[in-house]
């Protein structure tokens, strides 16, 4: 139960300031990158009229992605964004259910993976925004409903951010914990496989699913 | 007042908060069920079986987090670890109210949708299985704030904390069952309205099961985040040791991150859940109309989470800023 | 126990910043979920007005935040400048 508390770093001290690397996350994360890798390479070899097995996986999935992306996006945006909504969902969902596996851990489970997530969502919309609406408008829209409203706008803002990453980041960590407080106290072998059942796969998949979402979302209220 | 005796008392203190507040929720959900259950009755007493099985497996759920609050107080009692320090005292309180205080809302939460499912047996026989099913699924997920604040109440119980300085120690693990106990009161009473509403729409359009179904996840799970900033200032609380200080400013500022987090978690859950039961009202109804609802539904719940997160921020400065 | 004033009253500060926040969060939270509620009603009602539906949400819930904010501020003030 001890180690609850200690990740597993390396320091590296350039120039003067000190770097602190998750040596845990990272390796994780790219196995991650290697699985969905080899999963589309899988996907796209010998596509036909009668598909492989992971051709129809993946057709099925994308195409339940690209309604949502239609329904928010309308018809001519979505194919722009299909892409990154989809990739975001494959990156959390596996990350999120890799921890079933023995050894591996999530790689969500370190609150800067789901930072980074957050903020690229972050930049990615504003960004989408600006070219989208110019500058000027954009800045005007922050000046709504009220002049002085705008810095409780901007406090909005960073708040999705914050609070997007931190859901993800409390679920697939709480999880984590109670799978191994509940096996520190128990002798028996069914409920911490039920409760990694529960919390690995469900949970893991629900909150895959809301992150996206939201994201969407926030992409759609800047880009209409 | 020597260690021995402060520690005897504090878990006897705890255990009394663990089972006394625990007992609240449960309590007014389950009766609100069976006050459901019997109006559902009086409109078809032919009905009175189904009625009455769905409403014992509801209640049944609903029971749970008291269980867990039941368990704690046992513990507490007992059984428990054999620490020695003044903190496992503090803890004890931190852990009985940490887990009373979080089966408020769940208890609470998991009786709502057990009344509208008798109501939805009784309007329309036929569907009780996806009704009952939704149900369950809705009940289920709302005790999830329940078992994180059960393992906060381990985490305090169990691990050793001697290592942390008693002034301000104390007011970190007060602090931290409070952030968790308070926090998951607002989500589990949401998450049951929006639950509620779910399972009579299923009842009333049971061909909508499987998108509602997947509505009323993700709104669960939204509504949840302030329960689960809760859980994380607890932790910060439990495992960012403090400097040694006998100062009052340094206790109060731990203690009132707790009470912080605690408190501001509670009216963005009650709210993000209201959102969820109005919109889970109006989707199985309008399925061509789901994708506008299910954004829009978003797109409030994110709004009116943010207030949690002002709580959050506040929290997180009192604990690392004067490190 | 020697308590010092300056040091009791740095106490009370972040007390009273917490509970600021702490109690200033829940109105708000009810308030703007309450909104979003009855704006996803109008949409199943109405769904051709959802646009305007949900720039009036947006609004309505950005005034209902405003007491949030003063607590916010508050709770800031009393933890970095009293």
């Amino acid at each position: 139960m001890e180690e609850l508390g200690k990740i597993k770093q390396i320091d590296f001290d350039i120039l003067g300031y000190k770097l602190v690397f998750n040596i845990e996350t990272i390796i994780m994360t790219c196995i991650v990158i290697f699985v969905l890798i080899l999963f589309s390479v899988l996907a796209r070899s010998r596509m036909g009229l009668i598909p492989n097995p992971f051709q129809v996986i993946a057709e099925t999935l994308a195409k339940i992605f690209y309604n949502l992306c239609e329904d928010a996006l309308g018809q001519e945006l979505a194919p722009k964004y299909f892409k990154l909504i989809f990739s975001l969902f494959l990156f959390i969902w596996l990350s999120n259910i890799i921890g079933i596996v023995p050894i591996f851990s999530e790689p969500t489970k370190d609150l800067n993976t789901t930072l980074s997530l957050g903020v690229l969502g972050f930049i990615i919309a504003h960004y989408s925004g600006i070219r989208a609406k110019g500058i000027k408008q954009y800045l005007k829209e922050y000046c709504e409903p009220i002049f002085f409203m705008a810095p409780l706008n901007v406090i909005g803002e960073l708040a999705k951010v914050v609070s997007i990453s931190f859901r993800l980041y409390g679920n697939i960590m709480g999880g984590g914990i109670i799978i191994i407080v509940v096996s520190h106290l128990l002798w028996q072998i069914l409920l911490p496989p039920a409760l990694l059942f529960f919390f690995g796969i469900f949970v893991g998949t629900v909150q895959a699913f809301v992150f996206t979402m939201l994201t969407l979302v926030y992409i759609s209220l800047q880009v209409r | 007042m020597d260690n021995e005796t402060f520690i005897t008392a504090s878990r006897y203190l705890g255990a009394a908060f663990s089972v006394g507040f625990g007992a609240i929720g449960a309590a007014l959900g389950e009766g609100y069920a069976a006050g459901i259950a019997s109006e559902s009755i009086s409109y078809k007493p032919k009905a009175s079986r189904e009625v009455i099985t769905t409403m014992l497996i509801g209640q049944a759920i609903a029971e749970s987090a008291a269980i867990f609050a039941l368990v704690v107080s046992m513990i507490l009692l007992f059984g428990g670890p054999d620490f020695h320090s003044l903190n496992f005292g503090w803890a004890c309180i931190g852990a009985g109210l940490c887990m009373g205080l979080a089966a408020i809302g769940s208890g609470l939460g998991a009786g709502i949708p057990a009344g509208q499912a008798c109501l939805g047996t009784v309007i329309q026989p036929a569907t009780s299985g996806k009704t009952n099913t939704t149900m369950l699924l809705g009940s289920a997920v709302t005790q999830t704030p329940a078992i994180f604040g059960l393992v906060l109440a381990f985490l305090l119980l169990f691990l050793d904390h001697s290592n942390m300085p008693v002034y301000p120690g104390w007011a970190a693990l007060l602090g931290a069952g409070l952030s968790m106990g308070l926090g998951a009161i607002g989500s589990g009473l949401g998450n049951g309205f929006t639950a509620g509403e779910a399972v009579y729409g299923v009842a009333r359009n049971p061909e909508q099961v499987g998108p509602t179904s997947m509505v009323m996840l993700v709104a669960l799970g939204v509504a949840q985040s302030s329960a689960i900033y809760g859980f994380l200032i607890g932790l910060m609380l439990l495992f960012v040791t403090p400097k040694e200080s006998i100062l009052i400013a340094d206790s109060a500022r731990l203690l009132t991150a707790g009470i912080c987090m605690g408190f501001g978690a509670i009216g963005p859950g009650i709210g993000s859940g209201i959102a969820g039961a109005y919109a889970l009202k109006e989707v199985p109804r309008k399925p061509e109309e789901r994708g506008t609802i299910f954004r829009v539904m978003l797109i409030g719940m994110a709004v009116a989470g943010s207030t949690a997160v002002y709580a959050l921020v506040i929290s997180m400065l009192l604990i690392h800023y004067f490190k | 126990m020697e308590i010092s004033g300056a040091d009791f009253i740095r106490g009370m500060a972040f007390l009273g910043a917490g509970v600021a926040m702490g109690l200033g969060a829940i109105g708000p939270g009810i308030g703007e979920g309450f909104v979003a509620g009855k704006a996803c009603e109008a949409i199943g009602k109405r769904p051709d007005e959802a646009g305007l539906i949900t720039r009036t949400m947006l609004v309505g819930q950005a005034v209902s935040e405003s007491t949030g904010i003063y607590s916010l501020v508050i709770a800031l003030l009393l933890i970095f400048v009293v």
